[in-house]
């Protein structure tokens, strides 16, 4: 009996890590595509990840980011990038898109 | 031709767009092309981007490619900022060589006058000749002190420097054009580092109005420090502003006009206003005449800690569009003021001085500051509360802590 409790709670420790896993891998995935397809935001942004070089806003490969930037930066733009959080990207959108930002930038 | 990665299929994205529950990548490779050109913002060996890559890496801080700062001790061992330690801030990417052709054949227009008319670098070179020393110094400089949340990046004091400028006053210019149309009430100038990218000018383009006055003394530079005005700095003509924060300095110059209205574009309508955090909008002043002030450039925590005894403590100061008057030193954090001596040259009042305070300090902690006045203003002892954190000038903020040993 408390080899099979073991056992459970194991399983369910790997499932839990497992779903996350695929849930970020699910994030990674749609975040690539607003990326570069979604919001274009390739057209202005290398970022080695992606396969983009663009080079008229900063490479962001070259800057240190958080999720929490990004996320601003995308939701109220800067100079000439628009504002992606007016009407352009869902909230949904913004959320995946900057996580896939922060964690793909200088890999 | 760039190139982007596309991992995503088509039935994929109308998969994800019609749930928010879907399996792992099914990656399928291939690549689309993007109309834009990339030539020369990769990154470099040095850890700068290729198209600085001859400048000075440890005197510099890399922000982002077009963010990028120069350490407080590599601004102040000399009047003039050596071009490999000065800063970059650019909206659009530098132009390239190929972009910019023959540099004797870069064309600018000159509008709102009696006889208007566009001139070649060559035939600029004709109307005129002057030098002068001004300061460049980036609206956001100062930006990384303030405490709320400000977008843009964090400069603490290197978004500046002082420069020598070649070129042809403005005045000249504007005398070869019969002169300036009765009713203008700015000078507007405009980039075209944006035709490249095939952005939208009104948001793209770095197109700056500011009050017509500054023409007087204002002046279209192709030389920097007596080098051709690099291309990473606006090469090969800029405008240069003195007293005016940098953005109005429009690099890459293909236009100035005398207006009677701002530019509309987005980098002058709403961009570069000083607005109350959580405000915004063209009502509120533009970044135009630069404010008081200065700092300390040495000796700081950046060259390690400093032996007791006698100790130079220098710095920089500037009076915006007058000239600078005097400055005081503080090593207790602005408990007591000592007035410092100006040194060096000076070269006008659009230029900083150098200023050095002898004191003795014995083991200890210290902060210490520096207060500019320039006869009619002083700098404060607080920062000005704004939502994007502009012209910030005030000395608590800039001073320096050091340790004696």
């Amino acid at each position: 009996m408390k080899i099979a409790k073991f056992l459970l709670i194991i399983f369910c420790i790997l499932n839990f890590n497992f779903q996350s896993l695929l849930a970020d891998e699910e994030k990674m995935a749609k975040g690539l595509e607003i990326f570069n397809e979604t919001a274009g935001c390739a057209a202005c942004h290398a970022l080695k990840a992606a396969g983009s070089d663009a080079n008229i806003g900063p490479n962001l490969d070259t800057v240190s980011l958080t999720e929490e930037l990004v996320k601003e930066m995308v939701t109220h733009g800067l100079g000439v990038m628009p504002a992606y959080g007016e009407g352009i990207l869902t909230e949904e959108e913004i959320d995946i898109v900057s996580f896939y930002v922060a964690n793909s930038a200088g890999k | 031709m760039k190139k982007i990665k596309k991992n995503i299929n088509l039935k994929r994205r109308n998969f994800l767009a019609g749930t928010a529950s879907i399996a792992g990548l099914a990656a399928t490779a291939s690549v689309i092309p993007i109309n834009i050109a990339n030539s020369n913002h990769s990154e470099g060996s040095k850890g700068l981007p290729e198209f600085i890559s001859w400048k000075d890496r440890d005197a510099l801080i890399v922000h982002s490619d077009k963010g990028i700062e120069t350490h407080r001790s590599a601004i102040g061992e000399s009047l003039i900022t050596p071009n490999r330690n000065v800063y970059i801030r650019n909206n659009m990417p530098t132009m390239t060589d190929a972009q910019i052709g023959n540099r004797d054949n870069w064309k600018v227009s000159i509008q709102g006058v009696k006889n208007p008319k566009t001139f070649t670098l060559a035939q600029l070179k004709k109307l005129g000749h002057t030098t002068i020393a001004t300061i460049l110094q980036c609206s956001g400089n100062g930006r990384g002190f303030f405490e709320h949340k400000v977008r843009g990046s964090q400069w603490e004091t290197g978004a500046a420097a002082c420069v020598l400028w070649t070129g042809v006053p403005l005045m000249a210019v504007v005398d070869a054009c019969g002169g300036i149309e009765k009713d203008a009430v700015f000078m507007t100038s405009a980039g075209v580092d944006h035709e490249p990218t095939g952005l939208d000018p009104k948001k793209a383009m770095v197109e700056r109005s500011v009050p017509k006055k500054v023409y007087k003394d204002a002046m279209l530079a192709w030389e920097m420090n007596g080098v051709p005005l690099p291309n990473a700095h606006g090469g090969p003509l800029r405008m240069v502003t003195p007293g005016y924060f940098g953005i109005n300095n429009v690099k890459h110059l293909g236009k100035v006009a005398f207006t009677t209205k701002e530019s509309s574009v987005k980098y002058m309508k709403s961009s570069y206003r000083i607005s109350p955090i959580g405000k915004k909008g063209s009502q509120y002043p533009s970044c135009w005449e630069m404010p008081v002030k200065s700092w300390i450039t040495r000796p700081t925590d950046e060259t390690g800690t400093v032996k007791a005894g006698k100790v130079q403590i220098v710095g920089v100061a500037m009076g915006g569009t007058r000239k600078v008057r005097s400055v005081k030193v503080s090593v207790d954090g602005g408990k007591s003021w000592k007035r410092a001596k100006f040194v060096g040259p000076d070269l006008g009042k659009y230029a900083w001085r150098q200023f050095v305070l002898e004191t003795s300090l014995t083991s200890g902690t210290y902060n210490i500051a520096s207060l500019a006045s320039n006869g009619r203003a002083k700098q404060p002892e607080l920062r000005m509360e704004n939502r994007r954190g502009y012209a910030h000038n005030g000395w608590k903020d800039h001073s320096v802590n050091i340790t004696v040993v």
